[in-house]
């Protein structure tokens, strides 16, 4: 079975000639179709958490496992061909490029991920990923004339588009009214599961935690509870 | 390069702004670089019509042909060793166009050779510019240094030194004009060859003995060099400005996955359609000019000056952008993400 799987991580930053350690030794596993929720104080370590998963920034001690390969030891290429192939990301904002339309935003993801397919069948696959997450109606649309949750659903089409085994998302609701908050977090977990993918949220609003499967508390860099 | 055109097309008044200055660079260069070039064909184009080969003066001219006078014996060894050289003069005069007027020249006088026809006594042959002065073949003419008349028995095509016409005269009436018996320089079509008591020097190397033209063409060149280099600058710094303006967007296309060479492709793209675009406008606004330039400007760009300056400011872009697109490789996705929105 597919996993990823934090083991021992430690992370420390030096902090003028002080030594500060952010995450104490954390054991963490993703597994597919399941939504884990992060969680904790502002300082806990799970923003930390997410992006060392999500190789976006080194560990100090430990090991990443992902498809039985330690990712610490893999070099940066392998790394990014990791990144764009397996992973897809969701951030607080929805970072769309500014000078492509919706369609155009999901075919460079494709180039990114470097899917291979015809240009017909990017195009159906395209189709099928705006039409679940709704938005077929604004293919053609630019970023700026897109509202706020609009934004969100193709941030969360692009995460999506090339089939990626993880999918990481930092307080993709952050931005978002309640409403919004509801709508983009429900599709999360109705992709997550469809697709079979292991996707580690970090959040700090309590009731988007009814879309997830398992909540993990955070607490001064150490996992203090797993639900 | 899909990306990189789209975003062209989605702030086209940006790359505009950028376009519009490269051009008018690049315009600029290319009329000082036709200026240079015209300066230099309305100074010299006797001398840069000679074949490639080597010119001698006496080892203690200065390095001035006017000072130099040619010793007859080594004049006479150069000539019989030397297949087709030909030893010459020149010197300034004063041709009276009629009673009023009179136009600078320069006189020259040679020996026989293959390259010049020979001029008879009583003769003169005339660069073909003087043409506009009215003048015509079978014309009485004379010069302000004597009263002897000669007879215009034609014209030659480019033959101007000093920024004056040409006239080709006899060796005789040479002597006569200027009293004077030793030829200046020998030329021959005979690579350097070291002969003691002369000094030799190629095509360029002579042309730069030249006063005038050093001081001339140093000081064009310079201006041009210095816009090829400015142009350089302006490309790192307008990328500069529109790379800090999307690191963000560059941080999270590199979270996404994104190669580096893509971003770095990207940025070459746009730098290779707004140089192109913009050369191509202003090589042939450049052509316009040299259309409606005065006669009296010496103004020549030829296609080989206009691709060859092209080409450089398209390696100086290059460089230009590459040097700006450093900063892309140092992006941080995490602190982009952390940054807000692209």
């Amino acid at each position: 079975m597919s996993q990823l799987q934090l083991e021992q991580v430690r992370k420390s930053f030096m902090n003028g000639e002080v030594e500060e350690e952010v995450l104490k030794g954390v054991n963490l596993t993703l597994n597919k179709g399941e939504v884990t929720a992060l969680i904790g104080s502002s300082g806990s370590g799970k923003s930390t958490i997410l992006s060392i998963a999500a190789s976006l920034q080194p560990l100090s001690k430990g090991r990443i496992i992902f498809d039985h390969q330690n990712l610490v030891e893999l070099k940066p290429e392998q790394i990014r061909k990791i990144r764009a192939q397996q992973y897809g990301f969701v951030f607080q904002q929805s970072h769309l490029v500014p000078f492509l339309t919706v369609e155009e935003q999901l075919s460079l993801m494709l180039d990114i991920a470097e899917v291979k397919g015809s240009k017909y069948d990017k195009q159906n696959e395209i189709k099928n990923v705006l039409e679940k997450v709704e938005m077929t109606h604004r293919q053609s649309a630019y970023p700026a004339s897109l509202s706020g949750g609009e934004k969100q659903r193709i941030a969360v089409a692009r995460a999506i588009i090339h089939r990626p085994k993880v999918l990481f998302a930092d307080e993709p609701t952050a931005s978002l009214d309640s409403k919004k908050s509801n709508d983009i977090m429900q599709l999360i977990q109705e992709l997550t599961h469809s697709l079979e993918m292991m996707t580690l949220i970090v959040t700090h609003e309590e009731e988007m935690l009814e879309y997830t499967d398992r909540v993990v508390k955070m607490s001064d860099g150490e996992i203090i509870m797993v639900n | 390069m899909i990306l990189a055109w789209k975003e062209i097309k989605n702030n086209k008044a940006k790359f505009s702004i950028v376009g519009s200055i490269i051009l008018l660079i690049s315009l600029l260069t290319f009329i000082i670089s036709g200026l240079a070039n015209g300066l230099s064909q309305d100074n010299m184009s006797l001398i840069k019509n000679f074949p490639d080969g080597t010119f001698y003066m006496a080892e203690d001219s200065n390095n001035s042909y006017a000072q130099s006078r040619i010793d007859e014996k080594k004049q006479m060894q150069l000539l019989e060793n030397g297949g087709d050289s030909f030893a010459f003069s020149l010197q300034m005069g004063n041709l009276k166009i009629d009673s009023n007027k009179q136009k600078n020249v320069s006189l020259m006088t040679y020996t026989d050779n293959k390259y010049y026809q020979n001029i008879d006594n009583g003769e003169i042959v005339l660069d073909h510019s003087l043409k506009k002065e009215g003048i015509k073949a079978g014309d009485q003419l004379s010069f302000r240094q004597s009263e002897n008349s000669f007879e215009v028995a034609g014209f030659v095509d480019d033959a101007r030194f000093n920024h004056s016409p040409v006239v080709l005269i006899n060796q005789k009436d040479f002597n006569n004009l200027f009293r004077t018996q030793a030829f200046q320089i020998v030329f021959s079509p005979i690579s350097n060859k070291d002969i003691d008591g002369l000094n030799a020097y190629s095509n360029s190397e002579f042309l730069n003995t030249i006063p005038s033209y050093q001081a001339e063409q140093m000081t064009l060149n310079m201006i041009v060099w210095f816009l090829i280099i400015i142009s350089g600058m302006l490309f790192a710094i307008f990328f500069y400005m529109m790379n800090v303006q999307k690191l963000g967007m560059y941080g999270i296309l590199k979270a996404l996955g994104i190669r580096t060479n893509t971003l770095y492709t990207m940025i070459w793209t746009q730098m290779g359609i707004i140089t192109v675009s913009a050369l191509i406008s202003s090589a042939l606004l450049s052509q316009v000019f040299q259309s409606i330039a005065p006669t009296s400007m010496p103004y020549s760009l030829p296609l080989t000056s206009t691709i060859q300056l092209s080409i450089l400011f398209i390696v100086v872009g290059f460089m230009g952008a590459t040097l700006s697109g450093i900063q892309i490789k140092r992006i941080d996705p995490l602190q982009a993400i952390q940054q807000g929105e692209a």
